[in-house]
């Protein structure tokens, strides 16, 4: 069976307050699915992340709420956009890799990120803003 | 003293609940007034009260674990009691242990450890 | 039967909605109730030839062990016949029919063998309405709510396999995460989880889980991870084990990892993985005393 959007809503991140609501929705909508409080944990931590990046590097943009489903397990995909300056490759690469010196909470932000997520994916280029997507997914 | 959240003052320590979702800036007027609390009290020990967090993330947890070294530097040893289990797995996932911290189940025991601190100093 | 393993049930708009799909009117039900003196006279032949099948092959033979088991299914098999000609498909038919997918799951009977039962069910009526029904065109009709009302029973018997299937499923999956990370308390705050079996990532996890929640739970001061029972100590093994130890420390309390063999010693040190954040210990003994020490406990000899 495909996967199914059954519900998705966008956030605005342009103040700092926006950074916790983008948390709360991630919250709220984990645990309505079923996710247990490691996962849930885990999903609105790494969205506490990006929506930071979001406003810290990005200058302000959105975040996407999706609720999906693949007839067997429910998820959470979540789009976090900005326009700000985007990475290099080799800045990407290096923020993947982890480690503070680089873009200080932008390290770590992005590699912790992806170990608390079962996908993540990032589109951005110098000048072109930056898109990352994760999605968490229910155990079974 | 101008942050939503209670600084005591308990024996020779200073002791801290963390009862409100932080936000960044909270957790930086958080920082600011435990340093000015420690400045004005000279207390020998520190405690932090986490237990309430259900998230913590790498800049709040960077927040309080440089608030632990900036006390240290005024000669005030910190402890980080109640950390929900939760949190400790998505910080450790994230690769971010705040080796360093001193930590402890609640508030009793960080007390307890307070003292050993100091005897074995 | 003492407990039905399917959670699956029908209400009332699902019920009308099937019966819709499977246009299943109340003119079939009339002429299934009509039928009923039919069903009477070929109850036993039907029965009979109905066995000579499930009986005939090796495969669902096994089902039927002894002469008892065939004459006690023989005979709900005769009810579940003659409900077919009742004349009514509400809510109590429907949960009797959803029992039949639960009990063949909890017998490890497979959707295909019933699927194949069903089919001749349906031959030996077909042979025999035809024969009987003088109007061909009325026969028909007769057979074809026939079918119906079997194709309607199949449905909820696989919707009550699957579910039932599901949840021995989730039962085993719970029981495996139960026994693969057993917590003992071995005294106040002191708890000990001894590892047996592979270490994947995935079981990693639940280990880490484990361990957080228990000794949140438990305010236990140190846990000891003995790995004595854990084939193969490599540096991913090793490298969850001292994430585990890194989150065990943030909630304030202490890890000793036993049950270090000398070949997991050589294969540690050979690999250049720092496990220095853990005490260790050879013997499980040795640890559980270093832990009593942490705790403020020693084990003394009973003075005499």
């Amino acid at each position: 069976m495909g996967l199914r959007v059954l519900d998705a809503v966008e956030l605005p991140i342009r103040y700092e307050a926006n950074i916790a609501e983008v948390r709360r929705s991630a919250r709220a909508l984990a645990q309505s699915r079923g996710f247990d409080s490691f996962a849930t944990a885990a999903l609105t931590t790494a969205a506490s992340e990006l929506a930071r990046n979001v406003w810290v590097h990005g200058g302000g943009g959105s975040a996407m709420v999706e609720d999906l489903s693949d007839g067997q397990r429910s998820g959470v995909r979540m789009t976090f956009r900005d326009s700000g300056p985007g990475m290099s490759a080799a800045d990407l690469e290096r923020a993947l890799a982890g480690g503070f010196s680089t873009a200080r909470s932008l390290g770590l932000g992005l590699s912790g990120t992806r170990r608390l997520v079962d996908e993540f994916a990032v589109d951005t280029r110098p000048g072109g803003g930056t898109v990352v997507v994760i999605t968490k997914w229910t155990r079974f | 003293m101008g942050g939503p959240i209670p600084i005591l003052k308990v024996g020779p320590n200073l002791l801290t609940t963390i009862h409100v979702e932080l936000t960044d800036s909270i957790a930086e007027v958080f920082q600011q007034d435990v340093l000015r609390a420690i400045e004005r009290t000279g207390a020998g020990g520190l405690v932090i009260d986490i237990s309430v967090l259900e998230e913590v993330d790498t800049y709040v947890a960077r927040v309080l674990a440089d608030t632990g070294r900036m006390a240290a530097l005024m000669g005030t040893r910190s402890v980080l009691v109640g950390m929900r289990p939760e949190v400790a797995a998505t910080l450790v996932r994230m690769g971010y242990g705040m080796e360093g911290v001193e930590t402890a189940l609640d508030v009793d025991r960080g007390i307890a450890r307070l003292a050993s601190l100091k005897e074995n100093r | 039967m003492a407990h039905d393993a399917s959670q699956f049930s029908v209400d009332e708009r699902e019920l009308q909605s099937r019966r819709a799909f499977f246009e299943l009117t109340d003119d079939d039900l009339r002429r299934l109730a009509a039928l009923r003196p039919f069903a009477e006279r070929h109850l036993d032949d039907i029965t009979e030839a109905f066995y000579e099948l499930l009986l005939g092959h090796l495969e669902t033979r096994r089902f039927f062990p002894d002469d008892a088991t065939v004459r006690r299914v023989k005979a709900m098999q005769r009810q579940y016949f003659l409900g077919l000609f009742d004349g009514r498909c509400d809510l109590a038919y429907a949960q009797n029919r959803l029992r039949v997918g639960a009990a063949h799951e909890r017998i490890g009977m497979a959707p295909k063998w019933y699927i194949g039962a069903y089919r001749r069910y349906l031959g030996l009526i077909l042979d025999r309405v035809f024969e009987e029904v003088g109007d061909p065109v009325e026969a028909r009709a007769a057979y074809q709510s026939v079918q119906k009302l079997v194709a309607f029973d199949m449905s909820l018997a696989l919707d009550s396999y699957i579910d039932a299937n599901l949840q021995t499923l989730g039962r085993h999956q719970a029981a495996i995460r139960e026994l693969s990370t057993p917590v003992i308390r071995v005294h106040d705050q002191v708890l000990l989880l001894p590892l047996i079996g592979t270490i994947d990532s995935q079981r990693a996890e639940q280990v880490m889980e484990t361990v957080l929640m228990r000794i949140t739970e438990e305010k236990a001061e140190v846990i000891i991870i003995d790995i004595a029972g854990v084939p193969v100590v490599d540096t991913e093994v090793a490298d969850h084990l001292l994430k585990t130890t890194a989150a065990v420390r943030l909630l304030g309390a202490r890890t000793i990892l036993t049950g270090i063999t000398a070949q997991v010693a050589r294969t540690i040190i050979q690999l250049g993985v720092d496990i220095s954040a853990m005490p260790t210990r050879a013997r499980l003994a040795d640890g559980i005393e270093l832990a009593l020490s942490i705790v403020g406990k020693t084990i003394a000899p009973k003075a005499v």
